[in-house]
């Protein structure tokens, strides 16, 4: 039973993780109907960003994680929206489909020949201790984790419905013909969308990095989970993709105990199958939530 | 107030406005009628500043205005209610209300405004924190024509405001309208329902082709045989009115 429970809290705290790789998956597809399947190197890259800072160009790492996440922002996200979204966007969906698939491979081959093809040991927040809770045994890492990332996707929301900004970008995602007649600057609110997308794939980066090494590979798995959990959780809202993730993770955890670790990886995609059989339009999903 | 002066204008290389002019006087109702594809639509959004303009004008209180973009209409004073659904589904009533003072200034000054323009419409105030979705078709016009009415317009743009909506519904929107109108607001309406839209209005447009073919008193088109005949498919050929 404690064992268990042990699975299911560290499955909980990786699935936090994936959620936030879902969440901003979801957003850019709300916002601008981006369908950026270069999302899992856009997880990979911010641990390299940091190891360039504090390995190579010597910065503290207090210093250098938070200037990896603004170097995200900038290169994940306005980067990301001017030169490859916004020239894509307007010969379609899928040619901007096409156009992330080869951005994923080129940062991933970038990393792989200009930092190192081998797996770098990543520096962890928190300190690699352990707590016992009704006899079960569970690593502080895996709470700190959890804390922070569910942490960024509750202060998301709280910003998104509290703010008149966050209104202002539901809107531009819900029915953005009507933002634009009400004066709505929707330009920059899916600008916005493309920065919190750069910022929360640092998050997720930086947390999930030291539980791996950093490595150029590191976003092949990542991509497809963050694609499948926002699929799984309905593919057009926040609350879907962090169940989705949240899913993800426990059933990863408990599979590599219970079934064979052999069997890991195939079972997102199993869970993916299920899902689009028994209720296509995902767990949280309306059969279509986009009004025209 | 509002004068449009040989208005050309599409949709990318496609042309619909032909020479559109006409001219509307301040605190007026004025309707404009037409076959389908002659253009009613398109000059709203040629106003609004969603249009791309080839050449001509649009002139506001005398100001020159072509090719402004739809915020700094607003801030000209200009609304525009569209054709169909035009809420933010996931969001509040209050929140679609607030949106529609998103470009003001002065935020204190526009929460006391959705207060008055709840009192206009209780059903908003009753409903103030459902989400604008679950209103029904009839409710979410009215929060529409609500939502236009935060920044206090000197111009509204109304397009199709009756589709949809049952016979009781339009006569309130409509009454809506000439209260407003009564208020002093200038309002440029769009109607398929072309006899009951004119005997509200003071002023009727017919529109054919991207050109305005007729512009008299809302009373004399309805009495005139030709506006019949093109409903039914004619066209104007006798002595052009502008």
């Amino acid at each position: 039973m404690s064992e268990f429970f042990q699975l299911i809290v560290s499955g909980l705290s990786t699935g936090s993780i994936y959620a936030l790789a879902a969440v901003g998956f979801t957003l850019l597809w709300q916002a601008s109907q981006t369908i950026n399947f270069a999302q899992g190197e856009f997880v990979m890259l911010p641990a390299f960003l940091v190891l360039a800072l504090s390995v190579k160009l010597g910065f503290p790492l207090w210093l250098a994680m938070p200037l990896a996440i603004i170097l995200a922002v900038l290169i994940l996200g306005v980067l990301f929206k001017r030169l490859v979204v916004e020239p894509m966007i307007k010969h379609g969906t899928l040619p901007l489909v096409i156009a992330t698939i080869a951005l994923g491979v080129l940062l991933k081959e970038m990393v792989k020949e200009f930092y190192s093809p081998l797996g770098q040991p990543f520096p962890s927040l928190f300190p690699q201790d352990v707590v016992t809770i009704f006899g079960a045994v569970i690593s502080i890492p895996d709470i700190a984790n959890f804390v922070i990332a569910m942490g960024a996707i509750v202060a998301l929301q709280l910003f998104l419905g509290g703010t008149r900004t966050g209104r202002s970008m539901q809107a531009t995602a819900q029915n953005p013909d009507v933002a634009q007649i009400l004066g709505v600057d929707i330009k920059r609110m899916v600008l916005y969308t493309f920065m919190i997308n750069g910022a929360l794939a640092a998050i997720a980066s930086i947390l999930i990095t030291p539980i791996y090494l950093a490595k150029f590979s590191n976003g092949e798995t990542l991509g497809l989970i963050a694609f499948i959990a926002a699929i799984v959780g309905g593919f057009n809202q926040i609350r879907g993709a962090l169940v989705g993730g949240l899913l993800i993770g426990i059933i990863d955890n408990l599979s590599a105990t219970y079934v064979s670790a052999e069997y890991r990886q195939a079972l997102p995609l199993i869970l993916l199958i299920v899902i689009i059989l028994i209720r296509p339009q995902g767990l949280l999903g309306t059969s279509e939530g986009r009004t025209v | 107030m509002l004068e449009l002066k040989d208005i050309y204008g599409g949709y990318g290389k496609i042309t619909i406005l032909n020479g559109t002019s006409f001219k509307i006087p301040r605190a007026s109702i004025t309707t404009v009628i037409g076959p389908n594809g002659a253009g009613k639509s398109t000059v709203f959004k040629a106003i609004f500043g969603l249009l791309n303009i080839h050449s001509g004008q649009i002139l506001l209180e005398g100001t020159d205005v072509t090719g402004r973009t739809p915020k700094q209409m607003i801030d000209a004073g200009v609304t525009y209610v569209p054709q169909g659904r035009n809420v933010v589904p996931q969001l509040s009533v209050y929140h679609n209300l607030e949106l529609g003072g998103i470009t003001a200034r002065d935020q204190r000054k526009l929460r006391d405004r959705i207060e008055q323009v709840m009192d206009q419409f209780p059903m908003l105030r009753e409903f103030r924190n459902r989400k604008a979705v679950e209103l029904s078709g009839g409710q979410q016009k009215q929060l529409e024509v609500a939502r236009a009415l935060l920044l206090d317009p000197k111009l509204m743009l109304v397009d199709e405001p009756s589709i949809g909506l049952s016979p009781n519904l339009v006569k309130d929107v409509f009454r809506t309208l000439q209260d407003l109108r009564d208020q002093g607001v200038t309002i440029l309406m769009v109607e398929q329902n072309a006899k009951s839209a004119l005997a509200v209005s003071d002023y009727g447009l017919v529109l054919e082709l991207g050109q305005a073919r007729m512009h008299d008193e809302a009373a004399k088109l309805l009495a005139d045989p030709r506006v019949g005949h093109l409903f039914l498919g004619g066209h104007i050929d006798e002595e052009e009115t502008a």
